[in-house]
């Protein structure tokens, strides 16, 4: 799962240019969004559900599933390890 | 009308170079397009040590004008949809971003505006800002040049002008 973590961090960093961040400088816990999170917008949102279609066949339909998947990257990895299909 | 200040970026400058050197406290930077990105740093050039900065205020007008619009930008969403539509590139598919971009990182709620000419057209140019002095708000304006034909290839120079 920490081999997950760490790729699904180097991707987001790579995807929103989240220039001078490393994937050690992210809680795996901490929150994605708000005052205490990255700072990432409702565009950065696109980006991330084009990030996991893209890369792990994942298609989230609905705003309420993003918004549970989208917690943390400790939840986004659990959620990729259960429903990827590539 | 009066121009109280000019500021050039020279085509081919390292632009994270440059925002690294002078301004490191915005990291929406990067995410933005070479046409905002020029923009915003020659504003933060020109704007640089001017009193109460960032409070926010109407009496100050950005009047963009260019050859090329996003047409650089535009090309760089075309080729993404050969994969998937990247919607961080899509938001910079219109040439009046950038104008937004520095009304929203300086606080201005005065006019905004963009203007796609034939070729840069200094009388044409001098006609508008005037206009723009016309209303009973306008005080000052951020007036340039802002022409992007590749992301290393462009014109840009902006000036701030008082009424």
């Amino acid at each position: 799962m920490e081999e997950l973590i760490k790729e699904l961090k180097t991707k987001v960093i790579d995807v929103l240019n989240l220039e001078g961040m490393t994937p050690e400088d992210i809680d795996d816990n901490a929150p994605i969004f708000g005052d205490q999170g990255l700072g990432l917008d409702s565009i950065d949102v696109l980006e991330l559900l084009i990030l996991l279609e893209k890369n792990y066949g994942i298609r989230l339909t609905s705003p309420m599933e993003g918004k549970e998947v989208f917690q943390s990257f400790a939840v986004i990895a659990r959620y990729v390890a259960e429903h990827r299909t590539k | 009308m009066r121009v109280c200040k000019t500021i050039t970026i020279p085509g081919n400058t390292s632009l994270t170079g440059l925002y690294a050197e002078k301004v490191g406290n915005y990291p929406k930077f990067f995410k933005m397009d070479t046409l905002s990105k020029l923009g915003f740093l020659a504003t933060e050039l020109l704007l640089e040590g001017e009193a109460d900065r960032f409070i926010s205020r109407e009496d100050r007008a950005v009047l963009l004008f260019s050859r090329s619009g996003s047409v650089c930008d535009d090309s760089h969403f075309a080729k993404s949809m050969e994969d998937y539509p990247s919607p961080s590139l899509f938001v910079y598919t219109l040439p009046n971003i950038v104008a937004g971009e520095i009304a929203i990182r300086n606080n201005y709620r005065g006019e905004t505006s963009a203007f796609v000419l034939e070729q840069y057209d200094k009388e044409r140019i001098r006609h508008v800002v005037e206009e723009a002095f016309q209303d009973r708000t306008t005080r000052s304006a951020i007036v340039g040049w802002v022409d992007v034909r590749s992301d290393t290839d462009w014109t840009c120079e902006v000036s701030l002008i008082e009424k």
